[in-house]
C-alpha cells in the first residue's frame, strides 16, 4: 500500500512517515500543496493524507481539484482545524475521513487501512482467500489461522493482491504501489518478491497472467 | 443643591414650566392692566362729560351761573360717590350730593390741589382718593382759564364702578390663563414624549445589538441622533474586529501548537507513559480553550440559520467518519426550521451530539427537529447503552465523564455550554430504544 502524505511541518511529516513505514506502508511525502496536488493527480496511491493549511496551495483546493479531475483515491484530511464546520467543508470537498491533530498514530493507521479496504469494495474487515486471511484493520495476514510474517515489500504486494483478489493486477500497477516515488525500481525485483511470497503461502494462490500481471485466487485455474 | 433635575425630560419640563409660568403671569398682569384702563376710560368719559356740562356754568369773566347746570342723577344723590364741584375765582358750585361740603381731595403730596392751581392742567386728568364716608373715589379734574383767573372743574365717581367689572372679568381671565397653562403643560408633556421617544427607540436598538438579534443599529431619524448612531455602529464594528482578532490569535496559537504536539505525541508513541499523559493534558487544554475562544460571544452576528442544511451536512459527515459502523440515520426535519445561533457554534453543538450518538448507537440514530414554543427543538436519540441517571446528573452539573475527551462527556459538556450561551438548553434522558436521548432547544422556529 502506497500513501501520499502532504504535510508541510517537516518534523511531523517525518514522524508520520516513520510510523507508517513501520506498518509496512510505502510513503511519499510532499511538503506543499502544489507538489502534493501534482503527485496525487499523476501517481498511483492507495490513499492520501492531506493537511489543510499548506504553503503555496490550500489542501481543500488540492482535494477539490483531484475530485473534479476524476481522482477517486481515498483521502484522509489531517489537520489542526477541529471545528465541525471545517470538517463539513472537508467532506464537501470530497474527503473520505477527517482526523484532527494531535492524534494517535494507531488511529491514523487504522483509519488509513479502513479507507483502502473500503475503496477496494470490501465492507467486512477480514478478507479471506482460501487458507489466507487478511485482517484489514490490523494489517495482519494469517495462513490457516497462523500469523504470517512478511517483510514490508512482501506485505505491500500481498495486501495489494488480496484487496483485489480474483482480479488481475497489472505488473506496473503493482510496482507503483510497492515502491516509494524516489526508489530505484528494478522490475526484476517484483519477480523475486512474488517468488518469496509463493514459498510462504503456497505457489498455487498467486497466479501469473502472462503479459498482464498477477492474480491472487483460491479457485483452481 | 442641584438646580437642574438629573433626567433630560425633567430638565426640559422644569425649564419650560418656569418660562411658561413667567409668561402667563406677565400676560395675566398685562391683560388685567389693559382691562382696567379700558373700564376706567368709560368712567373717565362719563366724568369728562360731566366736567363739560358743569363748565358751562363758568362764564368767561369767571362768574358762576348755577342755573346753567342741571344736577341730574346720580350726581344729586348723597353718599353715592358721584359728585362735581366748580371752584371759580368768585365762588364755588357743588353737586347736590355733596350737600354743601367740599370734595375731600387727596393731599398726599404738596399743598391741596385747589391751593396750587399750577399743578392742574387744562385738559381733564385723573386723581384718586376717598370721600367723607371712606368710599374710594375716582376724580377728574380740569383747569378752566377765565378773565379773572383760573377755575377748577372736578367730577368724581365711585371707584367700585371700575372695580366691579374688573373683579367680574378677573375670574374668567384667571381661569383662561390657567387653562392656557394647562394646555401648554400638556403640549409640553406630549412634546417631550414624542421628542424623547427616539432615545427609547435607540436604547431598544442597542439592546437588540447586545442580545444579538441584529448586528448594527439602523435608525434613520431623527437627524440629531444620526451622528451618535454612526459612532455607535463604528464602535460595534471596532469591538467586533477586536474580538475577531482575539479569537483569531487564540485559534492560531492553538492550531500552531497542535502540529508540534502531534509530532511529540507520535514520537512518544512507544515511550514514557507519564510524558504521554502530559501531552494529552496539554491537548485537552488546547481543545478546551480553543472551543471557548471559538464560541461566538452571545450576540455576535447571530443571524437566523437554516437548520436543515447544517444537519444534513453533518449527518453525511458522520456517515463518512463512522463508515465502518453500520448506523442508519432516521432523519425527520421540519424543512423551514431556523435557529438564531452562530452557524459555526450550531455545527459544533450538533456535530458533537451526532458524533456521540454515532459512537454509541448499535444500529440507528433518530434525528428529528421541529418548532416548539418559539424554540427549535432538536431530538437526537441512539439505541446504544445510554447513560445512568447518575451519569446524566454529572454531565448536567458540568462534569465531564471521560477525561480523555472521547466518550459521551466531553462533547455533551461543550454542546451544553454552547446551547446555554445562545439562550438554549440541552437535556439528557433515556431514548425509547434504551439509549441516550438528547433534546437540544435553541431560540428560533419555523420561518
Amino acid at each position: 500500500m502506497r500513501v501520499l502524505l502532504v504535510e508541510d511541518d517537516a518534523a511531523l511529516a517525518e514522524s508520520i512517515a516513520r510510523a507508517l513505514r513501520a506498518e509496512s506502508f510505502a510513503v511519499d511525502v510532499a511538503d506543499n500543496g502544489e507538489d502534493g496536488g501534482h503527485l496525487g493527480a499523476t501517481e498511483a496511491y492507495d490513499v492520501a493524507v492531506l493537511d489543510l493549511g499548506l504553503p503555496r496551495r490550500d489542501g481543500l483546493s488540492v482535494l477539490a481539484e483531484w475530485r473534479s479531475g476524476g481522482r477517486t483515491l481515498p483521502v484522509l484530511i489531517l489537520t489542526a482545524r477541529d471545528a465541525w464546520s471545517d470538517k463539513v467543508l472537508g467532506f464537501k470537498a470530497g474527503a473520505d475521513d477527517y482526523l484532527v491533530k494531535p492524534f494517535r498514530v494507531e488511529e491514523l493507521v487504522m483509519r488509513l487501512r479502513a479507507l483502502v479496504r473500503r475503496a477496494a469494495g470490501h465492507a467486512a474487515s477480514v478478507i479471506q482467500c482460501g487458507p489466507l486471511a487478511f485482517e484489514a484493520q490490523t494489517g495482519q495476514f494469517q495462513l490457516d489461522g497462523m500469523p504470517l510474517k512478511l517483510t514490508a515489500f512482501e506485505w505491500r504486494v500481498l495486501s495489494c493482491l488480496m484487496l483485489r483478489k480474483d482480479a488481475v493486477v497489472e505488473r506496473l500497477d503493482l510496482l507503483e504501489r510497492v515502491y516509494e516515488g524516489d526508489a530505484d525500481v528494478d522490475s526484476n525485483s517484483l519477480e523475486v518478491i512474488i517468488g518469496r511470497l509463493r514459498r510462504k503461502i503456497g505457489a498455487s494462490l498467486i497466479e501469473t497472467v502472462r503479459g498482464l500481471g498477477y492474480r491472487l485466487t483460491a479457485a483452481p485455474a | 443643591m442641584r438646580l437642574l433635575p438629573r433626567s433630560l425630560s425633567g430638565r426640559l419640563l422644569a425649564t419650560a414650566a418656569v418660562t411658561i409660568a413667567i409668561a402667563l403671569a406677565f400676560a395675566a398682569a398685562a391683560i388685567g392692566h389693559v382691562l382696567e384702563r379700558f373700564v376706567m376710560s368709560g368712567l373717565d368719559d362719563r366724568l369728562d362729560a360731566q366736567i363739560a356740562i358743569v363748565s358751562r356754568a363758568v362764564g368767561p369773566d369767571g362768574t358762576l351761573d348755577a342755573t346753567k347746570v342741571i344736577d341730574l342723577p346720580p350726581f344729586d344723590q348723597a353718599g353715592s360717590g358721584w359728585a362735581w364741584e366748580v371752584v371759580g375765582p368768585a365762588g364755588t358750585l357743588r353737586s347736590a350730593s355733596l350737600k354743601g361740603v367740599d370734595l375731600p381731595l387727596p393731599s398726599d403730596d404738596g399743598p391741596p390741589w385747589h391751593r396750587d392751581r399750577d399743578r392742574v392742567r387744562e385738559r381733564p386728568h385723573p386723581l384718586e382718593g376717598t370721600d367723607a364716608s371712606g368710599l374710594r373715589i375716582h376724580y377728574r379734574i380740569a383747569r378752566l382759564p377765565t378773565l379773572r383767573g383760573d377755575a377748577l372743574v372736578l367730577a368724581a365717581g365711585p371707584r367700585t364702578i371700575v372695580d366691579r367689572p374688573i373683579r367680574a372679568a378677573m375670574l374668567p381671565l384667571l381661569l383662561s390663563v390657567l387653562l392656557l397653562g394647562g394646555f401648554l403643560a400638556l403640549a409640553l408633556v406630549v412634546q417631550l414624549r414624542i421628542g424623547l421617544r427616539p432615545l427609547a427607540k435607540l436604547r431598544d436598538r442597542v439592546a437588540e445589538v447586545r442580545t444579538g438579534r441584529v448586528r448594527h443599529i439602523t435608525v434613520d431619524e431623527p437627524t440629531e441622533l444620526l451622528p451618535l448612531v454612526a459612532e455607535l455602529n463604528a464602535l460595534i464594528d471596532a469591538n467586533e474586529a477586536a474580538v475577531a482578532r482575539a479569537r483569531g490569535h487564540v485559534a492560531n496559537l492553538a492550531h500552531g501548537l497542535k502540529t508540534p504536539l502531534a509530532t511529540l505525541k507520535l514520537d512518544l508513541a512507544e515511550g514514557d507513559g507519564r510524558l504521554r499523559e502530559q501531552v494529552e493534558r496539554m491537548e485537552r487544554q488546547i481543545r478546551h480553550h480553543l472551543g471557548r475562544a471559538r464560541a461566538a460571544e452571545p450576540g455576535a452576528a447571530a443571524a437566523r440559520v437554516e437548520l436543515t442544511p447544517h444537519l444534513n451536512d453533518l449527518v453525511a459527515a458522520m456517515a463518512r467518519i463512522h463508515a465502518d459502523r453500520d448506523i442508519t440515520p432516521l432523519v425527520d426535519l421540519a424543512p423551514t426550521l431556523k435557529v438564531r445561533c452562530d452557524a459555526q457554534d450550531l455545527d459544533e453543538m450538533l456535530g458533537n451530539l451526532l458524533d456521540n450518538a454515532w459512537r454509541h448507537a448499535r444500529t440507528r440514530v433518530r434525528i428529528s427537529a421541529r418548532a416548539a414554543d418559539r424554540m427549535a427543538r432538536i431530538d437526537i436519540a441512539d439505541d446504544g447503552p445510554g447513560m445512568t441517571p447518575a451519569q446524566i446528573a454529572e454531565i448536567t452539573r458540568g462534569h465531564r465523564l471521560d477525561e480523555r475527551g472521547e466518550g459521551h462527556g466531553f462533547g455533551l459538556a461543550i454542546s451544553r455550554e454552547l446551547a446555554e450561551l445562545h439562550g438554549g438548553t440541552l437535556e439528557l434522558g433515556v431514548s425509547a430504544a434504551g439509549g441516550l436521548s438528547v433534546v437540544l432547544r435553541l431560540p428560533g422556529g419555523e420561518a
